[in-house]
């Protein structure tokens, strides 16, 4: 998928991330700042590159604030992100490329 | 329970003005979103609102504080702004709240007694300074040159702003001049900076600029954009100037600031005062132009703009150079 525009979904709430993403040109740029960097930066860092590879993104520069969100949350932030920035609220492919 | 309004109206918009008061803060009459959480009893307990692309007026109730409800309100007000589209976005708070920003994300450019001044990208500031280095010739840079400053609107550009273009030529080596990015004047941002450019091309020392949101902006002085409606005593510009004194200026060598005389004493007159209070405390010299009067009595942009309205086309022409007449013709058809 591209990233047609900027989207943001999630809060900044206990437990949660406020992940945003903009159109990128070169690549994934990635930005975390977190309550959690040195214990989980990297982990974060994967899941967010994992979900992005299976939603095809190639470009993008995403942003994520977090506060202590759980792997699944921080998946969830991020495909509602993606699926935003695309206009699309309905006919979403769960199962599929939403896991 | 979660209030929210585009903006809040009647009473709802009084309950909100007499919490913003309790908590030391005064609604701005630009605000066009507001967000507030209630408790059991209806009463206000938290709130924030957006004016554009600024966060502003956010405060917790003291006794609901350590709460996570500020985080409730902001995580609220950045949503709204994503859907508006506006990824750039900033904060006007108050120092104390320092530290409760920079956990939310967002990063300080300024800071004095009273004000905080912060931006939600990391290097957002520093990008804005290099690129206008980027579109400063080299030698303009080095140091023993004369560097003066100019910052328009040109809405649209006249003879008036020519004649302040060609003064601070003359007294400079290089004068770098600012052109209001912001979207709400009548003529559209890129427009207004293609006309300043062509319109006075001919003089070679110049070197233009796009104000961002750094300079005269919704974010560093809200009430240039509703300067009819506010009063000057509320005209909030401080901030505007110590940014450009203290962050700005010194990045590109510049020492004198020249402005037009403002007849008046509205929020424009105030502006001027306080750059004349600011600036020297920072080694700037500000230099007062006087406006040009010509046959058609004094060049204003506004009054282009009334006879444009009514199709004066001869008026028009006596304050505007040709580049300006033709855009505007065209405008009007």
């Amino acid at each position: 998928m591209e990233i047609l525009k900027p989207a943001a979904a999630g809060t900044l709430e206990s437990s949660d991330a406020m992940v945003t993403v903009e159109p990128g040109e070169e690549g994934i740029e990635f930005e975390l700042n977190s309550t959690v960097i040195h214990q989980y930066g990297n982990e974060i860092k994967k899941i967010v590159m994992e979900t992005l590879e299976r939603l095809s993104v190639q470009n993008a520069k995403i942003t994520v604030v977090d506060k202590g969100a759980l792997n699944c949350t921080l998946k969830a932030r991020v495909e509602c992100a993606v699926f935003r920035a695309n206009s699309q609220k309905e006919n979403l492919p769960w199962g599929g490329v939403i896991q | 329970m979660i209030l929210a309004g585009n903006p809040l109206k009647g009473k709802e918009l009084e309950k909100l003005k007499q919490f913003l008061e309790k908590m030391d803060l005064e609604y701005d009459e630009g605000i066009e979103y507001s967000i507030c959480i209630l408790d059991d009893d209806y009463r206000i307990i938290a709130t924030g609102s957006v004016e554009e692309n600024v966060l502003k007026c956010i405060a917790v109730e003291a006794s609901c504080q350590g709460q996570g409800l500020s985080g409730i309100i902001l995580s609220n007000l950045i949503q709204y702004e994503f859907e508006k589209g506006r990824v750039h976005q900033f904060i006007y708070t108050k120092p104390k709240n320092r530290e409760m920003f920079e956990d939310l994300s967002f990063y300080t450019i300024i800071e004095n007694q009273s004000i905080l001044f912060m931006e939600n990208r990391s290097t957002g500031f520093r990008k804005y300074i290099e690129k206008m280095k980027d579109e400063t010739p080299s030698d303009a840079l080095e140091a023993g040159k004369k560097i003066g400053a100019v910052v328009m609107n040109c809405n649209p550009f006249t003879l008036g702003h020519r004649y302040l273009l060609e003064q601070a030529s003359l007294q400079c080596d290089y004068v770098h001049v600012f052109i209001l990015s912001d979207k709400r004047s009548f003529i559209p941002a890129e427009d207004r900076f293609r006309l300043a450019c062509e319109g006075s091309k001919d003089i070679v020392n110049l070197i233009f600029h796009k104000s961002s949101d750094y300079i005269i902006s919704a974010a560093t002085f809200p009430t240039y954009f509703m300067k009819d409606k506010v009063e000057a005593s509320h005209a909030n510009c401080r901030l505007d100037v110590e940014l450009f004194a203290k962050c700005i200026a010194p990045e590109l060598g510049i020492t004198e600031r020249f402005v037009g005389t403002e007849p008046d004493c509205g929020v424009t007159g105030v502006y001027n005062q306080t750059m004349k209070e600011i600036l020297p405390e920072y080694g700037i010299v500000l230099k007062e132009i006087p406006r040009v009067k010509n046959a058609a009595g004094i060049v204003s942009a506004s009054v282009v703009r009334e006879n444009m309205q009514k199709r004066k086309w001869m008026e028009v022409g006596k304050m505007v150079p040709d580049t300006t007449l033709n855009y505007l013709k065209k405008l009007q058809i």
